[in-house]
């Protein structure tokens, strides 16, 4: 299961689109959290920054502050330039820029990580 | 000089996104997981919402040359405009909206066009900070002589920052709320322009499950005929 988390549902849709493989789309990190927190580990995560409530930074230190979910590949799709930020830190394997990002960069994500 | 330079980032930042929308839709052609249809139909939604941002901002530069004239406005028909309008953002969004009108007067001084953009750009926020298949609110009410439209959300509380600025009456400036998530902090600064230019009071209310914002209308004395 591929998890992303992006609060824009078209550009979500998008992004699911792109991926084709079982996908679950949240509109916010608490709902993301709450659901691995249950026990449902995604394969791997594309997360927006700029969200509702808690932001991708604060999802991304959640995520790196447990000992199983650090190890879950993250890709961050944000219309903030981060592409020169070593994110790797994070357990972030990728940044796609909103802007210039193409289903074949996706594809690429899910095709190495998922 | 320094808050124009803000309130260009700030449009420059939300127009960007419809913008890197609409390109991510036009890619998804070749995914052929979901009709053409369906992606003609968000291209043309995420265009009409960035036209409308546009038309506003071209507006607001054209305040000062005497376009907007004020005049008797049927407040229900202008709300009842706007949800039509808004009302396929709703349903694809997932959220409901409620409706009720109880003001006896039906004319305010207002002016039409700049009053639609004001109800809109308070339902679209509403819409955007409202949770999937929760409610917004369109309330219009008499209040202490003066006609009240109040929007209502069940998202978020708003920000103390953006509160403290809409509790003074306005928002002189976007730059305080450019970088909320997913910002609609362009939507309420237009509302709070348009709102201000026709001298009614605007402003927002916390609540612990969201946030009511509100304009306040002088009532027209011209008879109604509605």
């Amino acid at each position: 299961m591929i998890y992303v988390i992006e609060d824009d549902k078209i550009m979500a849709k998008c992004i699911a689109r792109a991926i084709k493989s079982p996908v679950k789309i949240f509109s916010n990190a608490i709902d993301a959290m709450n659901e691995i927190i249950n026990g449902v580990m995604p394969n791997l995560i594309f997360l927006d920054i700029l969200l509702d409530g808690p932001d991708g930074f604060t999802f991304l230190n959640e995520l790196v502050s447990y000992s199983d979910t650090a190890k879950i590949p993250v890709v961050v799709v944000s219309s903030l330039d981060l592409r020169e930020k070593d994110l790797s830190s994070y357990g972030v394997v990728g940044v796609l820029n909103k802007d210039t990002m193409t289903p074949e960069e996706i594809k690429k994500y899910v095709r190495n990580y998922a | 000089m320094e808050s124009e330079v803000d309130g260009i980032l700030v449009a420059a930042h939300e127009l960007k996104a419809p913008l890197a929308v609409l390109r991510q839709l036009a890619l998804s052609f070749d995914e052929m997981n979901s009709t053409n249809e369906e992606i003609r139909n968000e291209m043309i939604a995420v265009s009409d919402r960035a036209i409308k941002q546009v038309n506003d901002l071209i507006k607001i530069r054209r305040l000062k040359d005497g376009l907007f004239e004020m005049e008797p406005v049927a407040v229900r028909a202008v709300c009842d405009d706007v949800t039509r309008e808004l009302n396929h953002l709703f349903i694809f969004n997932k959220r409901d909206l409620f409706i009720k009108y109880s003001n006896r007067s039906k004319l305010v001084t207002a002016n039409k066009d700049l009053l639609h953009s004001v109800v809109y750009n308070f339902l679209l926020n509403a819409m955007h900070y409202s949770g999937e298949n929760t409610r917004a609110e369109l309330i219009v009410k008499e209040y202490s002589g003066r006609v009240k439209i109040i929007v209502r959300d069940y998202g978020p509380a708003l920000p103390m920052d953006v509160w403290r600025e809409m509790k003074r009456g306005w928002i002189s400036k976007p730059t305080s709320i450019a970088m909320r998530p997913g910002s609609s902090g362009l939507g309420l600064y237009i509302a709070s322009k348009f709102s201000n230019f026709m001298h009614a009071e605007v402003g927002a209310v916390r609540h612990r499950d969201g946030t009511s914002f509100f304009v306040n209308l002088p009532i027209s004395r011209q008879a109604s005929l509605f």
